[in-house]
């Protein structure tokens, strides 16, 4: 039972860090129909910003740093190549394979960096854990499942009450009705970049810290895993991605965590377990489990 | 190769409803299209008559209803189907695709060629004859449509006019019992909307088929029209021909009323 | 009567009789590393055409190409070896592309269904299961180490350096004879490839892309065409697998990873979508550029010599930052790619040339010419009647 409990918690904690990079998928999807494929690279970008810049700021401030400037980068991503052409919505598959090499951009030079090194965060939670219960959790877990639930709640308030919440809603229901109604695009599209940029790099943190060993290259690929959750979701659906963050997050943690009952599987399947997931759902259903019609839209 | 030489069977639309997120865009609409006629849906925008073709083709499935052609049910049929019982369509606005003329009105070929991934990879002579025929059977339904001249440009060449008749075209390359024709002329000048008239009324006597044709140009209605079905708000409010249409009391307040505004909308 | 001397020198047949000749040559003056670049560059041209099939002609996204390298890989090194059936090798490497259509087609319920870019995502979970599945599968695959291939015999000709050959005085290696397979693999792909795209098949996945729409009301069937567009490009994927394993001698899962299929996606949209040339010629690029840059590192500025440390750039990477560059660069200004340079250079010599095209009948038209067409230089020759 302990074990189980403690399996769920897991998954929590996982599922709440993939919704963040998730999320951000999601909303730059919804913003300028682009499948963002440099998000795994934006995440590695701001916990490698984190990672050089704690010893001499301090954690808060370097993460404050890492999270402006990568939301700085992705503003810039799309602002200046995606949207070179204009904020065309016929283009967003050529500006899909842009991301691709804009990925490819980012991650040989973080890659040369960081070589084969582990990058510790400088967190501080570093590998304390607390009693929770019947079981005992890292705390970095615990800061993980609050923080994003907080950030997300924000984000939903964001798009709630403001204009820019307003106008993205807008803009992804119909991009030449939101033009007409005076809604400035670029603006719109460029600051949900931002947003998810720096929502990457807040994940990165999670991503990174105990019981991970620490930043390492391949973390980027990590963040990936937020890519089958948000096509579970539906792509468009931010709440949608939410579910599909916590079931990913909660089949990773428990394969993981009853790996010996699994063997047949292989060692390791958690680490994939969500792409079967995908696969299975897409088998059966395939728009995502809250898909509406977009995905198939003609 | 050559076009039917029977008489195409009738289509039925009987009750159809479509609801859209609650929204009714066709609410129990029944027309018959006669045998080698040209009928005309016509109504004022957003009365249903895209949504009504959607239905006709596959691309919408109604609530309620049905569509029959001669024996066959199109109503739960894919696209594909429909098309290859010999209904074919144009869109409102030009759907061609890459390539050229050739390209374009061979992808009417589609469903009347057999060639699979296999045949094609290994160019089997049979594949390579059949694709022979198939272009000349093209190179003729251009010539008819007046874009000889055009056959071998790429599409993204011509001029408006000319890539609307491509889509014509193409569409009479399925040698189709019925064709439907959305807006034709839309965008069009006048001698390019005469023009289109004519090609009409010649694949009509040549090829024997029915038409079923949504326009706002009213002249051009009345001009080619056997039968008119008036939408209005999804509701047919009336049927008949031509002349009867035009006095209808209901027809007047509805529509003709706000005629000229309908007219500068599809211009 | 010069102009049609050079006009038949440069027809079709001549052209491919020349190509001909000089790949065939090559083997008699280039070393073995030159060889390699090729043998690597052919079998990364029969998966990138196969990938330029679905998502450059069909406008279906794979990241799951590396997924069926593998199959094709592995599929042959298994039904060849030992722990094997031991197959025969050419019956092997056979049945190893149909096994890697037949794992296309397993997918294909989803190929079928998930549209354009949406598709990208769902075959990211192919290669991290594959990669998952070639690492656990000791029994077949042999686990991290890999195993080795079994060189191809046909009709008890070697593809290897078991048996001394020597041909007009130039020592036939393995390297060498590959190279003549790889050369008849390439024919053939570029043989169905090209009869694939200019057929029915080919048109309905170009109104497939284009408009789906479109596509479903001409009568084409648009799951069923997906799939099969799905299994053919599976099934060249597999075909360039064997070939790569054949070349490498020994097959790893590391290799078979995203940033495989990342590659292949690079060589079709350097080459330019949908054009069997294109593939071939992104193909070359992507893959002989790291190798070139690793062999000539010490005389290439800003490029460190492979193996040093500490935060230069190494030849692999230098390779990496100019084709995500290319990436870049060619979707944002050139987005018919390689490919499509050449075609308009070619127009704009033969405008130089002969009459120029027939112009747009009106002027109202919102797409015009794509090349800004140059005055004659010479007078129009128009054809007698």
């Amino acid at each position: 039972m302990t074990t189980f409990l403690d399996n769920v918690f897991n998954g929590l904690a996982l599922g709440a860090v993939y919704a963040l990079v998730a999320l951000g998928f999601v909303i730059i999807f919804k913003a300028s129909g682009v499948m963002n494929f440099a998000h795994g690279s934006l995440l590695l970008l701001g916990g490698y910003l984190t990672a050089v810049l704690h010893d001499d700021l301090g954690f808060a401030a370097a993460l404050a740093v890492a999270v402006l400037v990568t939301a700085a980068v992705a503003g810039a991503v799309d602002r200046f190549l995606l949207q070179a052409g204009g904020p065309d919505p016929h283009t967003a598959h050529v500006q899909t394979i842009v991301t691709i090499g804009v990925d490819i951009l980012i991650l040989t030079d973080l890659s040369r960096r960081i070589g084969g090194d582990l990058l510790s965060l400088g967190d501080p939670w570093g590998d304390s854990v607390s009693g929770l219960g019947p079981v005992t959790v890292a705390d970095s877990r615990i800061a993980a499942i609050v923080v994003s639930t907080l950030v997300i709640a924000g984000v939903f308030a964001l798009f709630r009450y403001t204009s820019w919440g307003l106008s993205l809603r807008a803009s992804a229901e119909d991009v030449e009705a939101a033009s007409l109604m005076g809604v400035r695009l670029v603006r719109v599209r460029t600051l949900a970049w931002c947003l998810a940029g720096a929502l990457a790099a807040l994940a990165a943190v999670f991503l990174a810290a105990f019981p991970a060993p620490g930043l390492e290259r391949t973390t980027g690929q990590i963040a990936l895993k937020a890519f089958p959750a948000a096509i579970l979701g539906g792509m468009a659906s931010p709440p949608g991605a939410l579910a599909g963050s916590l079931l990913i997050g909660m089949t990773e943690a428990l394969v993981a965590g009853y790996q010996s009952d699994l063997h047949v599987l292989g060692e390791g399947f958690g680490d994939v377990a969500p792409y079967a997931v995908m696969v299975l759902v897409l088998l059966v259903r395939p728009t995502g489990l809250f898909g509406g019609k977009a995905a198939v839209r003609v | 190769m050559t076009a039917r030489t029977t008489a195409p069977p009738e289509l039925t639309v009987t009750d159809v409803t479509v609801r859209f997120a609650g929204l009714t865009a066709l609410d129990a609409v029944s027309f018959t299209v006669a045998p080698g006629s040209v009928h005309a849906l016509i109504g004022p925008n957003g009365a249903g008559k895209s949504t009504c073709f959607n239905v006709l083709s596959g691309l919408c499935r109604p609530a309620t209803g049905t569509v029959r052609l001669g024996d066959a049910d199109l109503t739960r049929l894919a696209p594909h189907r429909i098309a290859a019982l010999g209904v074919a369509r144009t869109f409102q606005n030009i759907v061609t695709t890459q390539g050229t003329v050739a390209d374009n009105l061979m992808l009417g070929r589609h469903v009347l060629s057999r060639a699979g991934f296999a045949a094609g990879a290994l160019r089997l002579p049979h594949a390579r004859r059949e694709q022979r025929a198939h272009l000349d059977r093209a190179r003729e339904i251009a010539g008819l449509t007046g874009l000889a001249a055009h056959f071998d440009s790429p599409v993204a060449l011509l001029s408006y006019g000319d890539r609307k008749r491509v889509e014509f075209a193409r569409a009479l390359c399925l040698e189709p019992s019925v064709l439907l024709l959305d807006e034709p002329v839309a965008g069009m000048n006048a001698a390019e909307r005469a023009r289109t008239v004519e090609v009409v009324h010649a694949v009509r006597a040549e090829l024997g088929l029915s038409v079923v044709l949504v326009e706002h140009d009213m002249g051009l209605v009345m001009r080619l029209a056997d039968e008119v079905t008036v939408l209005d708000f999804g509701r047919a409010i009336a049927h008949g021909t031509p002349d009867e249409v035009r006095r209808d009391p209901e027809v007047l307040r509805a529509y003709l009323g706000t005629g000229a505004e309908g007219e500068e909308d599809a211009a | 009567m010069s102009e049609r001397l050079s006009r038949a020198l440069t027809s079709r047949p001549a052209r491919t009789v020349a190509a001909v000749t000089v790949l065939g040559a090559l083997p008699f003056y280039l070393d073995a590393f030159w060889l390699r670049i090729g043998l690597f560059s052919m079998a990364a041209a029969i998966g990138a055409v196969g990938l330029g099939l679905l998502s450059g002609t069909a406008g279906q996204l794979s990241l799951g190409h590396a997924f069926f390298l593998a199959v094709g890989a592995y599929g042959y090194v298994w039904l060849a070896g030992e722990p094997g059936p031991g197959l025969p090798t050419a019956v092997a490497a056979v049945l190893a592309v149909l096994l890697a259509g037949a794992a296309g087609g397993l997918f294909s319920p989803v190929a079928g269904r998930v549209r354009g870019i949406y598709l990208g995502v769902a075959t990211l979970a192919l290669v991290f299961l594959g990669h998952h599945v070639l690492l656990t599968a000791d029994s077949v695959t042999g686990g991290f180490n890999g195993r080795s291939v079994p060189p191809l015999e046909l009709g008890g000709f070697s593809f290897s350096t078991d048996s001394e050959l020597t041909l007009l005085g130039v020592p036939f290696g393995a390297e060498e004879r590959l190279w003549y397979l790889g050369l008849a693999l390439f024919a053939l792909t570029w043989f169905t490839a090209r009869g694939l795209l200019r057929g029915r098949p080919g048109r309905a996945l170009v109104a497939l892309r284009d408009s789906e729409t479109a596509a479903a009301v001409m009568g084409v069937n648009v799951a069923r065409h997906r799939s099969a567009a799905f299994v053919v490009s599976s099934m060249y994927a597999g075909l360039a697998g064997v070939m790569l394993a054949l070349s490498f001698r020994r097959v790893v899962p590391d290799y078979f990873g995203l940033v495989l299929s990342v590659d292949y996606l690079a060589m079709i949209v350097i080459g330019g979508l949908g054009s069997v040339a294109g593939a071939t010629a992104g193909a070359v690029f992507v893959t002989a550029l790291p190798l070139l840059m690793t062999r000539y590192a010490d005389q290439l500025p800003l490029v460190a010599a492979p193996g040093t440390t500490g935060g230069t750039v190494g030849p692999t990477e230098a390779a990496r930052y100019l084709y995500g560059a290319a990436i870049v660069l060619v979707l944002l200004f050139a987005p018919d790619g390689l490919h499509g340079l050449v075609r308009r250079l070619r127009t704009r010599l033969r405008r130089h040339r002969s009459a120029p095209p027939p112009t747009p009948t009106t002027s109202r038209t919102a797409t015009t010419s794509p090349t800004p067409s140059p005055a004659p230089a010479a007078p129009a020759k128009e054809p007698t009647p």
